[in-house]
């Protein structure tokens, strides 16, 4: 049941692309936008500095994007859109650093949206701006007097750390045109390829191609100064399969690509590999036995580990997760505190585009509060050192580290960019497995699990978890220490604190293997890259997963009449 | 905490769901639900009912019938794809322990829209959106006690948008599929529910229908949108002529939906409309602080009958006006209560509102035996209006004065052909509007079970007509108005223009000494309710207006002005609205 309601849920996401009738001015630099801003905004700053309570910070932003979205299922397009949309935030903070309307809970009264003229025309772009601050205003004076009177009487917070953080005001206007090289027809005929070549495995009952092109450009004018105008272009092209066991077992398989423009993703004999690949694994996994609970040593490739850390110690490293009441505030007090092994160090470093060759997800110059990009050494041989900053100060971090993210409409929180983990004890990859097996002799167990592929804790198929960071391995191998041939199980779920198997890290691979991907947080969706070697863990604990209960589909797939066929392909 | 995660979906990467608003309603969501809609009360029936649940109910088309339909479905890609896929599930859908199918059902719903909505003289929005829905209904059990309840009420999914067989015919597959094991969860969970209540139903859950097999022309969006998108800029801009507009938009909302449905009781139909929608919306705010609003709106059936860019601008500029004289104009007195006139387009908003949400057959909560649900749930057969007014639903009609009916249609979204229904005569309620689920006394649908793109048909009105056996001039009207207020005593009397919820937006207080008139703000009807209708409507216009509106599914409602004798006016609770903190920008051009 419910995992009927999952796909049309998401197909609800999906559905509000739309498609411009004409071509708008994309490729040509809008550099009228940015000055109207500064206009009104200082304009609203002088106005507003009469009021009381007044705002002691105020910032305009646009985002200006185009983007493409082509879906396809079973050889048809399902979602073939394109928008143009300009949206216009207005961002305030009323009351002091120390203490302002957006204290806590109330975060949410910072910042009031709406859509912006689609083009420079001065007049409307200034009316609607006004009529945003407006509406803001009255959001965030209501919002600092009740702040005012919570913090009177309630009990005092354990961090007394300020609300928002004093920074340098920063100028880059960055007007490049934008690339514009989307050929829409032979791209909708990719994706109706790619996703028709899932129809040869039957027992793949869903399966999706989808392809998003996005180019944007983000303008920001703050009350402190900053100007900023960047670009941004990105394509991501997912290809999901999916199937269920006979015992009502789930099973799934997500493949994702991305870079700067369409070209830059695989070529369509790259992408069908892909979907042989996917309709192979799904086959096995339909046919490979259940995982049985174990707790012993365990390797995980490159991009599960990725995807490990950045579920399971990235999201902890996030400033903000350090002063929020009903935050778990795991490593608050761990600064200077060894929180991996020795050998392990971790950095967040958005500045970094390229890593072994794979373009990263989450590169920028300036966050989203327009602070420059820093790298961040998080945890150095081990040791706590520091959190990726917003503009949110928290106890003994006062200054943003260039990590606020947010997309258009939400506040800014401290996130991840491109998370990478580097090792000090590395053997070469092709000497893991090697140690591997000796670990499962050297335990006494008769076979150790390898994490080939680990899922991020949110698919298309993931409902609302109850642990707060999930990961969901999806392929996973038994491997025996008396030499048998590996055996793929399904199944797999990790169980423990995922937090405390990083201390049974043993050794690492001596290559970074690269996950980028789109997370999901308070503030909204935002790319980033996760980067890891391959680890070997002494010990990692597993048990059955929870299967579904709903059984494989009751009558076969259709079997197409080739005149119906011919009119298919004719269409 | 909540769960952040990694993950892979490509298409959520800012913003986009601040568009949702402005796209279609098709609600994407796998299964509706809604309260049960069932209350037994004949223990026969239920004993007839379990024992219909464990027998396999097979689907058994006349064949003569099912080849028709085939024919039909011959006609067309789509329905031909979704006749196959049909005609395979209703042979070969059966899981063991559990009943087969009775009746299976597949719509598709084809949905262009065009949406542009400029702010301020600009354009924000602009965008062209296609998308096909497909719904699949499966019904277990047979037409007395079926599984159409939480669940088993359909399962929804996006179709191809490019005719390819394959790939319709999988999708419709995997709904299928979904569709018949929610079916047996819901029949299960019905039962249990309907165990706690002793009462038994004396209708079907599902009224059998004819099998009907038309295919009408598709409907197609052709529209250059320059001309379009030129208009609504110069509109918007009226907003320069005063510099006290707070926001000023005009936006457009074009749309032409496709329905092919087949079901396996031998319908195959393919239908389609189109409506297209201007609105003008702006506000202001008096120097007090009351917010004043208007959103004049202009619904058509062909791009022909909107507005020309001369009408639409000048509607602009007399709306832009009327918020001008609306701030200057007096707040309404405290209390007032006599008689009120209402125009023929707040007429329709009576009717539409008070009427047209309270004739609709749909079953109420289980447990309760009342006939429906709304306002004249208990009214059957009762006076419900004025003895010389009546009321019908005609959705056959296509035109009136002229103009198109956007109500018009010929087949619901059940598969039933539209019929004209008598509602309400010489102010008794006769009969409710239907669709396939029975009520009390109505076991079948009168071809009124209506749905938006994705939805589970609802029944609705289509084209609400009022027909009076006396009406009088507008002049006769306001006179009698006047007459009225004289005989009252009263300085003045009230006529209203235009309503917004039930309560006014443009009210003038109109004189008795010469019937001059006096545009107020600030007004509340206190009492304006149905029983308004019945006991207080004394005479009708013979100025019907053809009032077409975009709800869920397109519908029209005619009416004329109406005179009551009596109804409240008070003052609008106002909140502490606050002028804005600081003047708007100058105009730089």
């Amino acid at each position: 049941m419910k995992q009927l309601a999952r796909r049309p849920a998401v197909y609800f996401l999906l559905i509000v692309f739309a498609s411009p009738l004409v071509a708008f001015s994309s490729g040509t630099p809008s550099d009228a936008l940015l000055p109207v801003m500064q206009r009104e905004l200082k304009r609203a700053t002088a106005a507003l500095s009469k009021a009381d309570p007044a705002p002691y910070f105020m910032s305009y932003s646009a985002a200006d994007a185009d983007v493409s979205v082509i879906v396809g299922e079973n050889g048809g397009i399902i979602l073939d859109n394109q928008v143009h949309r300009r949206q216009g935030d207005v961002i305030m903070r009323v009351g002091s650093p120390a203490l302002d309307n957006t204290h806590n809970q109330s975060r949410p009264s910072g910042i009031t949206s709406g859509a912006l003229p689609l083009e420079d025309d001065p007049d409307a772009v200034s009316r609607v701006l006004w009529q945003l601050t407006d509406r803001e205003y009255e959001k965030a004076s209501a919002a600092f007097l009740k702040v005012k009177t919570n913090t009177a009487v309630q009990s005092a917070e354990d961090d007394k750390s300020p609300d928002f953080s004093q920074e340098t005001a920063q100028t880059h206007l960055d007007e490049t045109p934008w690339k514009s090289s989307f050929d829409q027809k032979q791209w909708e005929d990719r994706v109706r390829k790619v996703s028709e070549a899932f129809l040869k495995y039957p027992q793949v009952y869903d399966s999706a191609v989808f392809l998003t092109v996005e180019n944007s450009r983000s303008y920001l004018a703050t009350s402190e100064g900053t100007a900023l105008v960047r670009p941004a272009a990105v394509s991501r092209l997912v290809i999901q399969g999916e199937t269920r066991a006979d015992d009502g077992m789930e099973l799934l398989r997500v493949e994702t690509f991305q870079g700067a423009s369409p070209s830059e993703l695989p070529s369509e004999p790259e992408l069908l590999a892909k979907v042989q690949k996917i309709g192979e694994d799904l086959t096995a996994l339909r046919a490979a036995p259940v995982a049985e609970p174990y707790a012993g040593p365990a390797l995980l490739s490159g991009r599960a580990a990725a995807v490990f850390f950045h579920e399971v110690l990235g999201h902890r490293l996030e400033g903000h997760r350090q002063r929020g009441e009903t935050e778990g505030q795991t490593f608050t007090k761990k600064i200077n505190q060894m929180v991996l092994p020795a050998f392990l160090s971790v950095t967040d470093d958005p500045t970094r585009h390229e890593l072994n060759g794979v373009e990263l997800a989450g590169s920028y110059d300036y966050d989203d509060e327009g602070v420059p990009a820093e790298r961040v050494d998080a945890v150095v041989n081990g040791v706590l050192k520091s959190f990726l900053m917003s503009r949110m100060p928290v106890n003994g971090f006062s200054h943003s580290n260039g990590h606020g993210r947010r997309q258009p409409g939400l506040m800014a929180v401290g996130r991840q960019g491109n998370l990478i983990v580097t090792s000090t004890n590395t053997v070469k990859d092709s000497e893991l497995r090697q140690k591997f097996i000796e670990e499962i002799k050297k335990q006494g167990k008769p076979y150790g699990l390898y994490f080939a592929d680990i899922q991020g804790g949110f698919t298309l198929t993931t409902r609302a978890l109850p642990q707060a960071f999930q990961v969901i391995p999806v392929m996973v191998y038994r491997v025996y220490a008396d030499g048998r041939p590996d055996e793929l199980v399904r199944g797999v779920d990790i169980v423990g604190t995922p937090l405390l198997s990083l201390n049974n890290i043993m050794l690492t691979g001596d290559t970074l293997q690269v996950f980028n991907g789109i997370c999901g947080a308070e503030s909204g969706q935002v790319p980033v890259s996760a980067a890891a070697p391959a680890m070997l863990f002494s010990e990692i604990e597993v048990q059955k997963k929870a299967r579904g209960t709903d059984r494989p589909p009751v009558m076969p797939p259709p079997e197409i009449s080739s005149a119906a066929v011919a009119r298919g392909a004719k269409q | 905490m909540t769960a952040w995660k990694m993950q892979s979906l490509p298409w959520i990467a800012g913003g986009m769901l601040l568009l949702a608003c402005c796209v279609f309603a098709v609600p994407l969501r796998a299964q509706e639900t809604k309260p049960a809609a069932v209350a037994p009360d004949n223990p026969a029936l239920n004993a007839a009912a379990s024992a219909s649940a464990v027998a396999t109910s097979v689907i058994t088309t006349p064949p003569e019938v099912w080849a028709a339909a085939g024919k039909a479905a011959s006609t067309d890609p789509v329905l031909q794809a979704m006749y196959e896929e049909l005609d395979r599930s209703k042979s070969r859908l059966k899981m063991e322990n559990v009943p087969a199918p009775y009746y299976i059902e597949y719509r598709l719903t084809d949905f262009d829209e065009y949406v542009a909505e400029a702010a301020f003289g600009a354009l924000e929005i602009h965008q062209r959106a296609r998308a096909r829905s497909i719904r699949v209904v499966v019904r277990v059990g047979d037409y007395k006690f079926d599984s159409y309840y939480g669940p088993g009420m359909g399962v929804v999914d996006l179709g191809p948008l490019d005719d390819n067989s394959i790939a319709l015919r999988r999708q419709l597959w995997m709904a299928t599929d979904r569709a018949y094991k929610s079916a047996n969860e819901a029949l299960a969970a019905k039962k249990a529910l309907l165990s706690q209540f002793t009462s038994g139903q004396p209708f079907n859950d599902f009224a059998p229908a004819t099998p009907l097999q038309q295919i009408d022309p598709l409907v197609k969006l052709d529209v250059n949108p320059e001309p379009w998108d030129a208009m609504l800029e110069k509109s918007s801009s009226v907003f320069r002529s005063d510099p006290q507009i707070e926001s000023l938009t005009s936006t457009l909302r074009f749309r032409a939906v496709n329905t092919y449905f087949v079901n396996s009781e031998g319908t195959v139909t393919r239908n389609g409309y189109a409506i297209y929608s201007l609105i003008l919306s702006g506000a202001t705010q008096a120097a007090d602080g009351m917010r004043l609003e208007r959103s004049p709106y202009f619904t058509a059936g062909t791009l022909a009958e909107l507005p020309s860019a001369e009408e639409f601008q000048a509607d602009a500029v007399a709306m832009v006006d009327t918020l001008k004289k609306l701030r200057a104009a007096p707040m309404v007195e405290e209390e007032y209560s006599g008689p009120v006139l209402f125009s023929a387009d707040a007429a329709c908003d009576v009717f539409s509102g008070m009427i047209g949400g309270n004739v609709l057959g749909t079953r109420p909560k289980p447990g309760d035996s009342a006939r429906t649900n709304g306002e004249f749930a208990s009214s059957y057969k009762s006076r419900v209006l004025p003895v010389f007014l009546s009321m019908v639903d005609d959705p056959t009609l296509r035109t009136f004065q002229g103009k198109t009916l956007v109500g018009s249609y010929g087949v619901d979204e059940e598969g039933v052909r539209a019929s004209k229904v008598a509602v309400i005569q010489d102010g008794i309620l006769e009969n409710y509007l239907m669709g396939r689920e029975p009520i009390r006394d109505f076991p079948a649908s009168n071809g009124h079970g209506r749905a938006a793109p994705g939805r589970q048909p609802f029944p609705s009105i289509g084209n609400l007509i009022v027909e009076s056996k006396v009406t009088s001039t507008p002049e006769e009207l306001k006179k009698k108005l006047i007459d009225m207020c004289r005989g009252e005593g009263k300085p003045f009397c009230y006529r209203v223009e235009t309503l917004a919820d039930f309560n006014p937006r443009l009210l003038y207080r109109v004189y008795v000494s010469d019937g001059h008139e006096e545009l107020v703000r600030g007004a509340d009807f206190n009492d304006l309710d149905t029983r308004s209708l019945r006991n207080d409507l004394i005479a009708v216009g013979n100025d019907p207006l053809v009032s077409n509106r975009q709800g869920f599914v397109p519908v029209t409602v005619i009416a004329p002005s109406i005179l009551f004798d009596e109804i409240e006016v008070k003052r609008t609770p106002t909140k502490n609205a606050k002028l804005p903190e600081y003047p708007p920008p100058d105009l730089t051009k």
